[in-house]
């Protein structure tokens, strides 16, 4: 038999007993049990007298209590000591509730306030109750049907579990602090809600003029009509983005949508439907203006942030590098003129073929690149497809980082939908792209966990990959790290990066050290690419920086020139009919023998 | 011209519509007539990535097509449509074989060894941590218990998958499991009982929001001709959490990508974990999941075996499927 009474005395009294002067010493709860003259510390003998409970009594109650329910009175381990220990070390006041409600039902729910921290006990009891009044299949299956809501106020086990949960997800403030860092500094970019109601699309599209694929005006009439039969409908279109099919001649809207939408090249002829964007003009100049002003306020707010750690010393006075790059030949390029990097993005034009065991040639080029000398502690982002991924991650390796997260880009096109059409995998369609994330060192500048590790926005041209990357590492890495974006073109270039790449038009260098080194890696190359009139102009020096771009330009020529030759010869595969004039041999010699070795297999 | 002539239309219409309308309506247009509804000139793409910095929602909410994959796309829609009702005729009867994570690998090698029993379609893993597939996968005879051609996924978090890389990049298993795609499951948002949560670890650089699963083929299927055996890029490789998804260790898109890709009937899903009561482990019609919770332990062998006799080990062509469902381009004989 469960000694309520002293369940009670233990719930009404937990603070006291196990805080100081108590201590949770047995003897002296003991004492104060009995000589507070609480309920139950005597039994009655019958003839009027009462008997106080004796301490080994107490004791046994005690156990009983433990054996009811487990760890909810915890007692020092006291080894010596076999047969008794002297302490209670803790008090599972809620078990204990549960226990006294048991036999007093109600009584503790009636009394607390449900804090999140507690047990609600009414439901736990209504539960109870439904547990006894079903059957086991019931059971299961109600088991089952519990939202998250009901679980969270389930068993004391659970909640524990629950609160266990919630305290391992906690962040380390530094996650916390570099997030809000970053809500306060990253720029805003304009964003407009897309409208997802049918509804308004199809009333759009019976008030617009559309003349050669573009929407001329709207007409007012049916728009204000539109309005009355359904509310809120110029609200919508003054606050979102709406895609208006363009329904043509040819159109067949039983058809359903173009699986290209605005990159189809048939548009005049497609029978399939195809959408315009319509934001109407008042809506982009609202979301300019208060991008503008949010934005504004975020410079005002830069200069001195509280929280420092990952930003550069000179946070504040130090301007962003503007854009760099240059063009050239990123297999034959010697890394160590451009020096080390924070954050590396590599977007390599994998040659997969899907009938090889392992990579081809340029797999085979790409794996030899020299990419370990561009960090001694940093990030790298790698893109890759489909059997690239396994030999990524391998290159990876083998240039001493270490995959930390794989982000996805999930594909969109015009109207935000994934990409589910046009057989765009070989056995299943493909929606997304891997970018590996590779971390070398361990470097504390870096502000995690600001970004998820997905990306969704929209496909642009072929292999274009989504500038979101960008503003993912540069809250990753600060906006004054150096970073570098290997095989970029045109459109990769950005202030703040540095870009290489053989597609790139011209160079253009702004850190000295840089300029120095690449000079002289020309020089190199053009003393050995034997006597060029080209060559001897660049030997020549000069102040005057018009002339030194003159040179850069020349130079520049003539090593696209040499490029172009390059990459004929490696594209047809013609092994050594014309000597490159300017080239070495030894390279020329083992691009052969690689080669070979392509052919053997 | 053109442009300017609509303007003035617009104007007109806005005009005339006031005389028409009741004053009340006059008053709404008063205040619309100050703002422009021409069109904008420029395309606008959000950046989702840094809408989320600012506090707004995540990007994978953004995507327009999650509750219907195949929204616009008609045909695709009555494709799916077939074929589910087809794969539910030619489905098994839900079965579970409850047995402890130890227990797994002896429990398989009876069944293969014994009673002869093998899959076309094993699925290992769910979308939990702490789970043991590493062993599985070295003690188990798969080559055997898959049959030829036969399809392969392994579901974990992406950091066990490349985990698993070694392994299944090594000769002997790749020979045996040619990797055909890398799948990826996105929960919805943080309070998603599919949230990877407990996975975080501080040393991840960003926050992680999927989980990923390895799709091997064994034996030799050809897309162009095996039409009986597998309806390639039906599917995709993505899959988003929808609003229907109940909560348990496996959401039901998971076995859907296997049942529209592979025609076979005979689907095995082995879940080497303890996934308890906030996860529980559902059975599905058409498949034998073998795990330590699931719900049902009703697995017989030779039940099972009487079963896809009657039922047959693929699901038969059906024209209107072959109609409607994606296909290699017919190659011209030359």
């Amino acid at each position: 038999m469960i000694n309520d009474k002293l369940v009670h005395f233990l719930i009404q009294n937990y603070d006291d007993i196990l805080r100081a002067p108590l201590s949770g010493q047995l003897k002296d709860v003991y004492s104060l049990y009995v000589s507070g003259d609480y309920e139950g510390c005597a039994y009655d003998l019958g003839d009027g007298r009462k008997n106080l409970l004796q301490f080994e009594q107490f004791w046994n109650d005690l156990r009983d209590i433990v054996l009811v329910t487990p760890k909810s009175i915890q007692f020092e381990q006291n080894l010596l000591v076999a047969e008794r220990p002297e302490k209670i070390v803790f008090l599972d006041v809620f078990s204990l509730k549960i226990l006294y409600n048991k036999f007093h039902p109600l009584y503790y729910a009636s009394k607390l306030p449900c804090s999140s921290s507690d047990v609600d006990t009414s439901s736990l009891a209504a539960a109870e109750t439904d547990f006894k009044g079903s059957h086991l299949l019931g059971r299961l299956l109600n088991v089952l049907n519990w939202d998250e809501n009901v679980s969270n106020q389930g068993l004391p086990r659970e909640q524990l579990s629950n609160r266990l949960q919630t305290l391992l997800r906690e962040k380390p403030s530094s996650f916390q602090l570099a997030k809000e860092r970053a809500r306060h500094t990253t720029k805003v970019i304009e964003y407009i809600p897309i409208c997802s109601d049918y509804l308004h699309a199809s009333l759009l599209s019976s008030s617009v003029y559309i003349v050669n694929n573009k929407i001329v005006s709207l007409q007012w009439s049916k728009i204000s009509a539109c309005q009355e039969s359904h509310s809120g409908f110029i609200e919508c279109i003054q606050s979102k983005i709406h895609f208006i099919p363009n329904i043509k001649p040819q159109t067949d809207i039983s058809l359903g949508d173009c699986s290209y939408l605005d990159t189809c090249h048939k548009l005049n002829t497609c029978r399939y439907v195809h959408y315009l964007q319509y934001i109407p003009s008042c809506l982009q100049e609202q979301a300019d203006h208060s991008t503008e002003s949010h934005n504004e306020e975020i410079e005002s707010n830069v200069p001195i942030p509280f929280y420092t750690l990952g930003n550069c010393s000179a946070h504040s006075i130090k301007k962003a590098l503007p854009a760099q790059w240059i063009r050239c030949d990123v297999r034959k390029f010697d890394f160590k003129i451009l020096g080390k990097f924070s954050v590396v993005i590599a977007d390599p034009a994998w040659n997969i073929h899907m009938n090889l065991p392992y990579g081809t040639c340029n797999d085979i080029e790409l794996l030899g690149l020299p990419l370990h000398e561009l960090q001694d502690e940093g990030i790298i982002f790698l893109w890759v497809t489909g059997r690239a991924i396994e030999l990524g991650k391998e290159s990876l390796d083998n240039w001493g980082y270490k995959v930390i997260n794989e982000v996805s880009w999930i594909k969109t096109n015009q109207l935000g939908r994934t990409i589910v059409t046009g057989r765009t995998g070989h056995w299943l369609n493909h929606s997304k792209e891997h970018l590996l994330v590779g971390l070398k060192g361990n470097p504390k500048w870096i502000n995690k966990h600001i970004d998820i590790d997905l990306i969704v926005s929209m496909t642009r041209e072929t292999s274009r990959k989504p500038d979101e990357l960008y503003g993912i590492a540069e809250r990753m890495a600060g906006t004054h790290a150096r970073k570098l974006e290997i095989f970029g073109r045109d459109h990769n270039t950005r202030p703040g990066w540095f870009t290489i790449g053989n597609q790139l038009t011209a160079n253009c260098i702004y850190e000295m050290d840089v300029e120095r080194k690449y000079q002289e890696f020309m020089k190199e190359k053009s003393k050995n690419g034997g006597t060029n009139s080209s060559s001897k102009k660049i030997d020549k020096k000069s102040n005057s920086k018009f002339q030194q771009q003159q040179q850069q330009r020349q130079q520049q020529q003539y090593w696209n020139m040499n490029n172009n030759k390059y990459y004929m010869e490696n594209k047809q595969n013609t092994m050594d009919k014309k000597q490159s004039s300017f080239e070495s041999k030894q390279p020329q010699q083992q691009f052969q023998t690689l080669n070979n070795l392509y052919f053997a297999q | 011209m053109a442009f300017q002539d609509s303007a003035y239309d617009q104007d007109r219409s806005m005009h005339n519509n006031s005389h028409l309308q009741g004053s009340n309506q006059e008053n709404t247009e008063m205040k619309s007539k100050h703002v422009s509804f021409k069109p904008s000139r420029d395309f606008h793409t959000n950046d989702y990535s840094n809408n989320y910095i600012h506090g707004n929602s995540l990007p994978q909410q953004h995507v327009t097509n999650i509750e219907n994959r195949v929204d616009g796309y008609p045909k695709l829609q009555k494709l799916f449509q077939a074929k589910a009702k087809q794969i539910n005729q030619f489905a098994t009867t839900p079965f579970g074989c409850k047995i402890g994570i130890d227990s797994i690998v002896p429990t398989l090698n009876h069944w293969i060894q014994n009673e002869n029993l093998t899959f076309d379609v094993v699925m290992i893993g769910c979308l939990t941590e702490n789970q043991f597939i590493y062993p599985i996968l070295t003690q188990l005879p798969l080559d055997k218990l898959i049959s030829k051609p036969g399809f392969l996924f392994i579901w974990a978090n992406s950091q066990k998958i490349n985990e698993l890389t070694k392994l299944l990049n090594n000769e002997i298993w790749a020979k045996k499991f040619r990797r055909s795609e890398e799948l990826v499951f996105v929960p919805i948002d943080k309070k998603s009982p599919f949230y990877p949560g407990l996975d975080q670890d501080d040393e991840t650089l960003m926050e992680k929001m999927q989980w990923h699963c390895w799709m091997c083929i064994t034996g030799t299927v050809r897309r162009s001709t095996d039409g009986h055996l597998i309806h390639c890029n039906v599917d995709t490789d993505l899959s988003i959490e929808t609003e229907d998804t109940t909560n348990g260790a496996v959401p039901s898109h998971l076995y859907r990508i296997a049942e529209n890709f592979s025609t076979a009937t005979r689907r095995l899903h082995i879940i080497p974990a303890r996934t308890g009561y906030e996860t529980p482990v559902r059975v599905r019609p058409g498949w034998v999941i073998v795990s330590p919770d699931v719900m049902l332990d009703n697995f017989s062998p030779k039940r099972y075996k009487e079963e896809i006799a009657n039922l047959g080990s693929n699901i038969p062509l059906k024209n209107e499927i072959e109609l409607l469902r994606p296909r290699s381009p017919v190659q011209k004989a030359q």
